[in-house]
């Protein structure tokens, strides 16, 4: 059989694809049967989904794939016979040659040409065919695992202790009950696995009671979905020039009979477009589950490195959000559960001494409220505390004495998401380097999101994210300034006030308003605009002061009217003119015109850097 | 921009847009230029270089539009009847060039176009491909790829002047 080079693109680039779904799918799979080593259904599942591997990549000639999948695949099937019982060695020893794969897929996916160490793999797997001691392969150098993370090397005498305990060392359920007693809960692999493959609608449905069903759905390129979306906006707005012209006919003196027949048209025309409209906005709708099916897998590795018992519950994975949005929360929920079983989860002595149970629970929840989605991290271990990270902070001189004095519970917790901020005093291998929930902030204030940190010294810690359902279309306040129009996403606006030229003060140079007690630094809209600082002549004019916020940071910009609140398509202005400060995107009104939206997050960070160079200023209102 | 053959491009016959600046004719390479459009309502953006005159909705896509004259260091002039956007598409990036005026659409054989003096009224030789001859007029071929990153280096640099 011989194919043209493009058709032999195709074929390799399908590989890639089912493979990386079932490679995922694939560790959900071994998790569940980790807690329940009988699950013949599982086992001949995962049996197959290596077996399907194999032959592919038999196929395509991927001769390394095949040797580590061939041996694999022998492994598991001894495994399903019953010639062999699952012992967390083995366990231990298939994981690394799924990550082996993984590792080989990416190979094939960048044409590296690059060839992997199968050998420690591979050796591994045949001394637990010929029945030896599982202990051995551990110590050997594998190759660099998927997530990249560095692998637990264990001395030989630690593995039969190691092996004996593993069971309930790290029990992992996605259900939404614990089960307190260790490895013996059947209900519950069976119900994991269900879920494993109901939250991969495109990955292989090869459960045994449907062998054979149909796939409901076809893979269809982001790009052309984004050109659907755009022309589904484009079809509103010419919706509103329609509805005002309409409007006109009854001014222009038409007849009765057509007005009415034309309302009636355009009343169609309305609600076919905002069906439209959402139906497209589904369409990029992803379950969450995509994110949060890497977690069991991750804390059970994090779990037994650390020595720590970890149960992680997660719930609410059917809940929908859009894919932009999903793509940007994986980082930031890595980085909080690596947190939390490294510096939040004791160790299971000391969860003992303290009266609490030895494993500790994190739970990874989100649901949708209203147009928001709620995500949650929360943790029942030692918790942070505030006075801890005052007492660091002004260590770093992050702070100073005095503002870490009158500082609130609250906003001590926030300082964790300052840059170069930890409160580990050990640097380890995962964590407590002091870059990440900086970078967490960032990641969720770029997509309009806000975190609230809540804990509780030695009952454990929160973080709720709180997340728009799509970043597509969003609130905005239309605002004038300087003759323009601009657009305030409504998400970071606090409050609006109306308030006189002289309310304005102005401490050490800079501008502020005081609004009941609170002092919030001031930003002219029309000096931003036009680049200088003019103050204005009309002293004594009405002003609007728009109060904005993200998370504890608050800053009012000052502008000459309110037009009022608009649901609007954000666009981006292109390549040429990404990145312009202050301004987060375009997006084009009713009428056809363009209006900029502001960059709030940008807008201030740039009034806090001014604040920064200015050390005089004492007032420190951020 | 296309890369060609000594040889090859003494055959060849290149297709250009022409049009008006000043008093001066150029061109742009036909397979650069997306559409010829009249002046529309553009919306200022802040803090951009003074050439870049606004962003402008292209049937639902927001596109920046440059002023040329600005860019090339020209007198500005008041938009007339004749005035257009060339929408240019380099690299991915998609792009209005304001111009005075668009001409004519001309075939033009590689073999008449000579590279650039050192300076032609004011445009820097740089952004200039080369200069051709037509039947007595002098075309000059711009290199729109050039004048698109340049000046986005430009502008970088007006904004870290405007955040200092």
């Amino acid at each position: 059989m011989t194919f043209s080079s493009n058709e032999m693109d195709e074929i390799v680039g399908d590989f890639i694809v089912e493979s990386s779904e079932s490679l995922e799918s694939l560790d959900q799979k071994f998790i569940g049967l980790e807690k329940n080593p009988r699950d013949s259904v599982l086992l001949n599942d995962i049996f197959r989904s290596v077996h399907t591997i194999k032959g592919a990549a038999g196929f395509l000639g991927f001769q390394q794939m095949v040797d580590v999948t061939h041996v694999a695949e022998d492994v598991l099937n001894k495994l399903r016979k019953n010639e062999m019982t699952m012992t967390p060695g083995i366990m231990d020893s298939l994981l690394r040659a799924i990550d082996l794969i993984k590792t080989l897929l990416k190979n094939i996916k960048e044409r590296n040409n690059r060839q992997e160490d199968t050998a420690p793999a591979i050796a591994a797997l045949k001394a637990i065919l010929s029945g030896a001691s599982v202990s051995a392969p551990v110590e050997g150098g594998y190759p660099p695992v998927a997530e990249g993370q560095g692998r637990p090397i264990v001395e030989a005498s630690e593995v039969e202790v190691f092996v004996e305990q593993e069971m309930s060392r790290a029990r992992i359920t996605t259900g939404a009950e614990i089960p307190i007693a260790s490895s013996s809960a059947p209900a519950d692999g069976s119900s994991m696995h269900r879920r494993s493959t109901d939250v991969m609608p495109l990955g292989s449905k090869t459960d045994e009671a449907q062998p054979k069903e149909k796939e409901q759905s076809i893979r269809v390129d982001i790009e052309r979905l984004d050109s659907v979306l755009n022309l589904a906006g484009e079809l509103v707005l010419s919706r509103n020039r329609m509805m005002r012209l309409g409007g006109k006919l009854g001014e222009w003196n038409a007849e009765a009979e057509l007005t009415a027949q034309f309302d009636e048209a355009i009343a169609q025309l309305d609600l076919v477009t905002t069906d439209l409209q959402l139906a497209v906005m589904k369409m990029r709708m992803q379950p969450i589950a995509k994110v949060f099916n890497k977690f069991p897998r991750m804390v059970r590795d994090l779990a037994r490195q650390n020595n720590k018992e970890v149960d992680l519950i997660l719930r609410g994975e059917e809940t929908e959000l859009d894919k932009t949005v999903i793509e940007e929360i994986g980082d930031p929920l890595v980085h909080l559960i690596r947190n939390a079983v490294d510096h939040g989860i004791e160790t299971p002595d000391e969860r003992a001494a303290k009266g609490k149970p030895r494993a500790g629970v994190i739970s990874l929840s989100a649901y949708q409220e209203g147009r928001h989605i709620i995500v949650s991290v929360s943790d029942d271990g030692k918790g942070i505390d505030p006075e801890y990270v005052k007492t660091s902070a002004v260590e770093k001189g992050i702070v100073s004495k005095e503002e870490a004095e009158k500082m609130s519970h609250k906003e001590a917790l926030n300082l964790i998401f300052i840059p170069g901020f930890t409160t580990a005093k050990q640097v380890s291998s995962i964590s407590g380097r002091g870059v990440g929930m900086d970078v967490v902030k960032t990641n969720i204030t770029r997509i309009n999101g806000t975190i609230v940190v809540d804990s509780e010294v030695g009952k454990g810690m929160k973080i709720v994210f709180r997340l728009p359902l799509t970043l597509a279309i969003i609130q905005a306040l239309t605002v004038e300034a300087g003759g323009g129009v601009y657009g305030i996403p409504l998400s970071t606006v606090v409050e609006n006030l109306r308030l006189a030229e002289d309310d304005i003060k102005s401490i050490e140079g800079r501008e502020v308003v005081y609004i009941r007690g609170n002092v919030y630094p001031v930003v002219r809209l029309s000096n931003l605009v036009s680049g200088r600082s003019l103050k204005t002549s009309q002293a004594a004019e009405w002003k609007y002061v728009v109060v904005t916020g993200i998370g504890e940071k608050n800053v009012g910009i000052l502008v000459d009217k309110l037009h009022g609140q608009e649901e609007i398509v954000l666009k981006s202005m292109g390549e040429y003119l990404k990145g312009t400060e202050g301004i987060a995107g375009a997006c084009i009104t009713g009428d056809g015109t363009v209006i900029l939206i502001l960059d709030v997050a940008g807008l201030i960070e740039s009034v806090s850097r001014r604040q920064q160079k200015n050390l005089t200023d004492k007032a420190g209102f951020i | 921009m296309q890369p060609k053959n000594e040889s090859d491009s003494k055959k060849e016959v290149l297709q250009l847009v022409t049009f008006r600046l000043g008093t001066e004719e150029y061109s742009l390479d036909i397979l650069s230029v997306q559409e010829i459009i009249r002046h529309m309502h553009l919306t200022k953006v802040p803090r951009t270089p003074d050439f870049v005159e606004g962003v402008i909705n292209l049937r639902g896509r927001v596109i920046p539009v440059l002023d040329l004259r600005k860019r090339f260091g020209l007198p500005s002039e008041d938009r007339t009847n004749e005035t257009r956007i060339i929408v240019v598409e380099v690299e991915g990036k998609t792009v209005g060039l304001k111009v005075d005026a668009v001409s004519e659409v001309l075939r033009l054989p590689a073999a008449s176009v000579e590279p650039p003096p050192s300076i032609i009224s004011g445009v820097e030789s740089e952004y200039i491909k080369g200069v051709g001859k037509l039947d007595g007029r002098l075309i000059i071929l711009l290199d729109v790829g050039k004048i698109l990153t340049r000046s986005e280096k430009d502008a970088l640099g007006n904004v870290i002047v405007a955040t200092a």
